[in-house]
């Protein structure tokens, strides 16, 4: 039996079937609660998907991340506030189009393009992840510790305002991780006669801190009384001939524009969101309606922001660098079971890689099945009250850490870290790489180390990919210092009048920045 | 739309806010997330669009820049790359070989991190602080909330070895989610007991999990 029919197979188990629907029950309800990510529901899930088989755990997980992608549309919609970061551009459009009496024509037509943007991205993960992944075979630990210095300046780049600040997050993360056993000479470090510490700290309890409950601790300190109540009255469903034609140019642009911000490490969908929504704006012949309720609008933003899926999946499988933050989340629990993503996945155990895209599809196809029939039990559910929800975040954290290890030592870190989190999160330190630095810390240092002994430093430079990637890290964390002197040198020739020429000279610009970090 | 200011507004040259604490306003935390999030990376007309869209909603205080919370982070930074330039030194090495050893790795990253957070504490001396218009401003009644919430956690995870699941996880439910908001005997009492019956279900008796 081929590799790809055997990755398919284990499909049929029927406890997977259970995980899937689970999955998509805890996905669809993750993203229409508004404040409860992607990341925060996997981070949540994998302490309890830990005990399970890789397939069955990679079902709840996968199928998590789509669900939440059809869910956190809802909210978007009828509340204007969307369910997860991704959904942010639904709201310019979803939302007008919800008070003129059009929410279920926006909920369906979502539902419809999201499905489309999903199964195109993953059609992209099956041809293009097995060559990107037998490409990186090729390298050496040269290319390997620039690999990670990429993904991680990427990130830092994307998830921060200030470098510096970024940088020394990344910096943190690849500390902590340096906590445990030397991974060449296996000498301990930092362990302090604490026995727990002999394997590092646990980087699942790092990630639900960081994700989960710093997340949970900032709502708290934040949240507010909101007086938005849910647009309820929902029209008619059903798009006719003459929008689906309308849908069709948007829809082909923003595929293709979600497919390579996904493809980027650590870019999601809500930046896809946005960029396929403004494209579509100076591409439409009808501009004018943009953020009034256009159904070109909402159909750019949906697609671009889902087509991203598949092109993350592409980027942590075959380089094993998240493609986004869920992605970062899921090869935390993926090294657990004892895989490794990246590009000896596929020489490995290329029937996974068929199961995972299996999932997703199958996952897809469930999610646009439940969104079509379950949006007006969702709308009643919009109004539950927030104490439920932060009660269930706080106990599910804690349990789900402590399911990891069985240890309570394992719940002290989860909560350290959460502490940790919520303060660098209200002082402007991104989480995300202190955890892509906790991941891919051994990584990064036993293959700079073994290219140093084995070649010397000037292997770095010599090797064309190494260098190559270098140079790109360099030039990530400099494009947009570099773009906002620049801006800052227009506004003050423009006397200060920030953008008096103008948005789409801005935007020109912003976009241009885009391109050269793509 | 009414606002005191928009994120747009009185940007200085370096991107930052001007000196000195002032309110800001903005309407959603779907504006703010929007701007964070792909600020850098979409037209501002865009960004107008995201105002312009949430611009009908209830307003929301957003945090203020503060040049002392700057430099106590620069500082907490360089202390730390400090800390770990000194411990990577008195790693215990078996065989001493020199060179690049398991004590390398930590010490180079303590040291390019000094230099990065003293650079962050010039920073934060001498220019005008980080605007924080990508974050709501905390309330009083979060603070309240959020020091319940830690201690209810500690006291928690305190008790839950020597006292058992079954008898710390209710009260430990019900004082949360009276804390949190919630009133009325079927929410503060009902709701605890059924939260605790299915986690034992779900983890001790389903995943085997020994709570």
């Amino acid at each position: 039996m081929s590799a790809f029919a055997e990755g398919l197979s284990a499909l049929l188990d029927p406890t997977v079937a259970i995980c899937l629907v689970l999955g998509l029950a805890v996905g669809t309800l993750v993203g229409a609660f508004p404040g409860i990510t992607g990341s925060m529901a996997v981070a949540l899930a994998s302490g309890f998907t830990l005990t399970l088989e890789p397939v069955q755990g990679l079902a709840v997980l996968l199928t998590i991340y789509v669900g939440a992608n059809y869910g956190d549309r809802i909210p978007s919609i009828l509340v204007n506030t969307p369910g997860t970061p991704a959904a942010i551009a639904t709201t310019l459009d979803g939302y007008p189009m919800a008070k003129q009496g059009k929410a279920g024509l926006a909920l369906v037509s979502s539902s419809m393009v999201t499905t489309g943007g999903i199964l195109i991205s993953i059609v992209l993960f099956l041809f293009a992840a097995r060559p990107v992944a037998q490409l990186a075979l090729k390298f050496g630990p040269a290319e390997m510790f620039a690999l990670v210095v990429f993904g991680l300046t990427i990130m830092i780049s994307i998830s921060s305002k200030s470098v510096l600040k970024g940088i020394l997050t990344g910096i943190a993360g690849l500390a902590i991780a340096t906590i445990g056993r030397d991974p060449i000479t296996g000498d301990s470090r930092f362990v302090y006669g604490i026995n727990d510490l002999n394997s590092g700290l646990s980087f699942i309890a790092v990630i639900i801190g960081l994700f989960g409950i710093a997340e949970l601790f900032d709502q708290l300190l934040t949240h507010q009384q909101s007086k938005i109540k849910p647009i309820s009255a929902l029209g008619r469903w059903w798009p006719t001939k003459a929008e689906y034609k309308e849908m069709g140019k948007p829809f082909a642009v923003s595929s293709v524009i979600g497919m390579i911000v996904g493809v980027v490490p650590a870019a999601g969908g809500d930046i896809a969101g946005l960029i396929g929504w403004d494209r579509a704006k100076r591409m439409s012949k009808h501009p004018e309606k943009f953020g009034k309720g256009s159904l070109e609008g909402l159909t750019a933003a949906d697609t671009a922001s889902s087509a991203t899926l598949g092109g993350s999946l592409t980027t942590t499988m075959a380089l094993g660098i998240p493609g986004d933050s869920v992605m970062a989340v899921m090869i935390g629990s993926m090294i657990i079971w004892g895989l490794q993503p990246g590009p000896s996945l596929f020489t490995r155990q290329p029937e996974l890689v068929a199961s995972i895209a299996g999932i997703m599809v199958i996952a897809t196809v469930l999610s646009l099945g439940i969104s079509l029939v379950r949006t007006r039990g969702m709308v009643r559910l919009l109004d539950l009250p927030n104490h439920y929800l932060w009660v269930g975040i706080l106990i599910f954290c804690i349990i789900g850490t402590y399911t990891t290890s069985n240890n309570v030592y394992t719940v002290w870190v989860m909560l350290g870290s959460g502490v940790a989190g919520v303060i660098m999160k209200r002082t402007g330190f991104p989480p995300g790489p202190v955890v892509l630095g906790l991941l891919l810390g051994p990584l990064a240092e036993a293959n700079l180390r073994r290219a140093l002994l084995i070649d010397g430093p000037s292997i770095l430079l010599t090797q064309p990919i190494a260098a190559g990637l270098l140079a790109l890290a360099v030039f990530s964390l400099g494009a947009p210092l570099v773009g906002r002197a620049r801006k800052a040198r227009k506004d003050r020739g423009a006397g200060g009048g920030g953008s008096s020429d103008g948005g789409h000279a801005v935007a020109d610009e912003a976009l241009d920045e885009v391109a050269q970090r793509s | 739309m009414s606002r005191s200011h928009t994120p747009h507004d009185e940007k200085s040259p370096s991107g930052n806010t001007p000196d000195g604490d002032f309110p800001r306003t903005a309407e959603t935390t779907a504006e703010t997330t929007a701007e964070h999030a792909a600020g850098p990376l979409v037209g501002a007309g865009t960004l107008e669009a995201v105002d312009a869209a949430q611009a009908e909603d209830g307003h929301a205080e957003l945090a203020r820049s503060s040049k002392r919370m700057e430099i106590v982070c620069a500082s907490i930074a360089v202390a730390f790359c400090t800390v770990l330039i000194l411990a990577a030194r008195a790693i215990e090495v078996r065989n001493e070989t020199g060179g690049v050893d398991p004590r390398w790795w930590p010490e180079v990253l303590g040291t390019f991190g000094l230099v990065l957070a003293a650079l962050l504490l010039v920073v934060a001396i001498v220019r005008p602080p980080f605007d924080r218009d990508d974050m709501e401003a905390a309330t009083r009644e979060g603070w309240v909330r959020l020091a319940a919430a830690v201690a209810l956690a500690v006291a928690f995870i305190f008790l839950w070895p020597v006292v058992g699941f079954l008898f710390i996880t209710p009260p430990f439910l019900v004082v949360a989610t009276y804390v949190f908001g919630g009133r009325g005997t079927k929410t503060v009492l009902l709701f605890p007991a059924l939260m605790t019956a299915f986690l034992y279900l779900l983890f001790d008796t389903l995943l085997k999990v020994p709570l």
